[in-house]
């Protein structure tokens, strides 16, 4: 493995309030995904508020790229913001799909 | 009191622990408010009670009140978990008596000595001077009595009655909880090797350790108060320990990036940072999940009510899942890559972090906890709010985010202004100090501070009054 | 009833949370046995020896320490007694400490105890930062042995109004309050002479410590802008 350096540059001094924000949107907008995510799936929302619910993911995306650009992250911090976005995506589905089990097994 | 409908000694105990836990809450809040008067102005009780002396009995008193309260949870729920009275609970009284004497004396040596010499007589009788650990050894060694002894009744009885899922969780996890705290007993000259093991105390205890035990007592309240089937509810439980000390475990490395540990531990510390978040988020998507069929399920027979037992309670265990995944996890998030953290680490941005967590992720629960006591002490079936639990439960949210937001926008002056542009030396730090915005940051802390105690009496008034309203279901 | 799934069954998921906790708690303990013998101090011969440590032996106190920018690494780190070719630590460069650069491994170490003593004895860490953990309420002090406010032309020294920095920075914490530097002052914690100079050689054994790179750009900006 090439040893490469994590930090090497300065953050930009106008870029700390966007790294800040962008930081604390991934989780929120990955929060609303979830969130609607559930809210479809036992009833609350319609069912046509889904995509809007992906949007959110792509949203959540967006911020990580945003907030792992401007810090300098290295290759293997990106890598580490893929994966955490990918199981953000996953982990609403495995979660459904498992209550779903369980409940089933017991109630009927 | 008259109306003591608690029939186990188990329960009665636990109400003893939830009332000193109450009081130590109080002295937390209030020494925190004597450290952020001195923000605001600094001449106040100079060397009289110093920061260092008030802010240290702010965090051990949060220790203290939430380690009581969580043990004082155990009591409460060991009976109606085992069906079976709590084994050695003789010498779980005793203990109680042994540790509220333990901290009463404590504090007061904080209080009244404060500071000795430079030597181990210091270590051993006055305090350790390690921040969260400040508790003298001998303080140190009597805790872990007194623990090991509540472990004792908490294995005998689970395993002499009927051992659920969620008393097996909270059997390891306790076991956890008491040896980390070994790991933070020692003295060392080197002060690297002092925070490393300084952090397997703090890091595993909140982190890891507090949170499967919050995880535990969120389960068994949505069991007895939305009745929720306890198969869904511990299969939760177990995942949730998995993604918990999956992710927090490792995550000890976000604290080894300035120590003087090796590089490595930036990509550890990075890589298990990034997953912390997801249990929390899976913790609050579970809690409204379960909320949403239960009450479908209920209303799918044609009964309009709630299936909400307790509205306080069940308000405040509500309000854990959210607190704990903005606090831990929004207010953890956005600083814990070691490319920002290099500028955001020993500001106030952590300060904001601790104040949101330690209330979101730990306080709320404990306090829903004090309700569930409330009710079952005067056996109350549902039990509704009143309006001093809704004043209590919104002024003391409404108070601590709002610290967390003033502590923020100071810490975001001190990244910009004595990190990023000043180097942080101690000019850059005092000018830092000087910016308007740092300046009306504390000015709002206070004020929000001051909020946060006036919920407090508030709740205090509503715990002890609550029980005797009218409008409950009896 | 539905066929029973893997994925809905509780011993599933106990053990899954056991081999889990387990994994990452075998992988910790591991990693702590990589970690701990790299932040053992070093030993004095390390120094002699021209071996970096990422915690120096005490007797550091003997050496001149500066900051400086490691290019390969991408930081800041310590450098001791003047920078080699590489811009390591060279151990040549001395400087009195206490009118003394020929600390014995045991005096140093000593001196170092007795200032980590003091340091958890006056409750530091509860207004301070130590290697930036602590409360926030006053200076951040890894690297105060380099702070240039100490520095021979720096107002703290020339406001004790001592000929060095261990000696001001002493004479400071002894009485801090004679001192003031703001508003929000030091109050006086009944240090000895004894323990100031303890405590001095802690803060300096302490800036000698790598730190990764923290605090970044510590001292090097003078004059900027003041922000917001």
């Amino acid at each position: 493995m090439v040893q490469e350096a994590l930090i090497l540059q300065d953050i930009h001094i106008d870029d700390f309030l966007t790294i800040f924000v962008s930081a604390s949107l991934v989780l929120v907008f990955g929060g609303f995904y979830v969130g609607i995510y559930a809210a479809v799936k036992v009833g609350l929302l319609k069912k046509w508020t889904m995509p809007l619910g992906y949007g959110f993911w792509i949203l959540t995306g967006y911020c990580l790229y945003l907030m792992g650009s401007l810090m300098h992250v290295n290759d293997f911090t990106a890598k580490a913001l893929v994966v955490a976005a990918i199981g953000l995506l996953l982990l609403p589905h495995a979660v459904y799909y498992m209550q779903d089990r369980v409940h089933e097994e017991n109630e009927h | 009191m008259a109306n003591n409908y608690l029939t186990t000694e188990s329960k009665k105990l636990a109400t003893w622990y939830f009332t000193f836990a109450a009081i130590i809450f109080g002295a937390q809040l209030l020494f925190g408010l004597v450290a952020a008067t001195q923000y605001v102005m600094p001449g106040f009780l100079f060397e009289i009670v110093d920061f260092s002396v008030a802010r240290m009995i702010h965090i051990n008193a949060l220790i203290v009140w939430m380690v009581f309260a969580m043990m004082g949870s155990v009591y409460w729920l060991l009976p109606d978990e085992t069906g079976i009275e709590t084994v050695g609970i003789g010498l779980g009284k005793l203990l109680y008596w042994v540790f509220v004497a333990a901290i009463v004396v404590v504090v007061l040596v904080y209080l009244l000595v404060q500071v000795g010499p430079a030597d181990q007589t210091t270590i051993w009788f006055i305090n350790e001077g390690r921040e969260y650990l400040e508790a003298p050894r001998w303080a140190d060694i009597g805790i872990v009595v007194v623990v090991l002894g509540f472990i004792y009744n908490l294995y005998a009885t689970g395993m002499k009655g009927n051992r659920s899922g969620i008393i097996t969780v909270l059997m390891a996890d306790m076991l956890a909880f008491a040896g980390i705290y070994l790991a933070g007993m020692g003295y060392t000259d080197n002060i690297s090797v002092d925070q490393y093991w300084w952090w397997w105390v703090i890091h595993l205890w909140v982190e890891a350790t507090w949170e499967v035990f919050v995880g535990s007592i969120a389960a068994y309240g949505l069991i007895t108060m939305i009745g929720a089937h306890r198969k869904v509810v511990e299969m939760w439980l177990w995942i949730e320990v998995a993604m918990l000390f999956g992710s927090g475990i490792l995550g000890i490395g976000h604290h080894y990036f300035w120590i003087g540990t090796p590089e490595y531990w930036w990509e550890i510390g990075a890589l298990f940072s990034a997953l912390e978040p997801l249990p929390l988020v899976a913790m609050f998507i579970h809690v409204l999940y379960d909320w949403g069929k239960q009450q479908g399920a209920q209303e799918a027979q044609g009964k309009e009510v709630s299936v909400i037992t307790n509205k306080p309670a069940f308000t405040w265990f509500v309000l854990q899942a959210f607190g704990n995944f903005l606090g831990a996890g929004v207010w953890g998030f956005f600083h814990t890559f070691p490319q920002v953290n290099l500028y955001t680490h020993g500001t106030q941005f952590t300060s904001a972090h601790g104040h949101l967590a330690f209330f979101g992720a730990y306080a709320t629960i404990l306090i829903g906890m004090f309700y569930l006591a409330v009710q079952g002490k005067n056996g109350i079936k549902v039990m509704h709010a009143t309006k001093k639990s809704i004043w209590a439960t919104s002024m003391i949210f409404g108070g601590v985010l709002g610290m967390t937001v003033a502590l923020t926008l100071a810490g975001y002056v001190q990244v910009l202004v004595s990190r990023a542009q000043m180097g942080a030396t101690w000019a850059g730090y005092f000018d830092g100090q000087a910016g308007i915005w740092f300046a009306q940051g504390m000015d709002w802390r206070l004020v929000m501070g001051v909020v946060t105690f006036i919920g407090f009496i508030i709740l205090i008034q509503d715990l002890l009054s609550i029980g005797k309203a009218a409008h409950h279901e009896r | 009833m539905a066929k029973k799934s893997v994925w809905s069954d509780n011993r599933f998921w106990q053990r899954s949370a056991g081999w889990i906790t387990g994994f990452a708690a075998m992988l910790l303990i591991w990693l702590t046995f990589d970690t701990i013998p790299q932040i053992m101090m070093g030993s004095d011969s390390d120094i002699q020896n021209g071996v970096t440590k990422r915690v120096p032996s005490p007797t550091v106190i003997n050496y001149k320490i500066t900051y400086e920018m490691d290019t390969k690494r991408g930081h800041e780190i310590p450098v001791i007694g003047g920078a080699n070719a590489e811009g390591t630590s060279s151990f040549q460069e001395k400087e009195l400490f206490f009118g003394r650069d020929d600390w014995s491994e045991e005096e140093a170490a000593e001196l170092l105890n007795l200032g980590k003593l003091g340091s958890q004895a006056k409750n530091c860490m509860n207004c301070h930062t130590l290697l930036g953990n602590g409360a926030y309420y006053a200076p951040d002090l890894t690297k105060s042995w380099l702070d240039p406010a100490w520095g021979p032309e720096g107002s703290m020294q020339a406001m004790t109004g001592k000929d060095t920095k261990e000696e001001a920075m002493a004479e400071f914490l002894i009485n801090p309050s004679q001192y003031p530097t703001h508003a929000r002052m030091m109050p006086n914690l009944g240090i000895t002479a004894a323990e100031a100079k303890g405590l001095v050689a802690f803060l300096k054994h302490m800036s000698s410590i790598d730190t990764n790179g923290f605090p970044r750009n510590f001292g090097k900006i003078k004059g900027a802008v003041h922000g917001k």
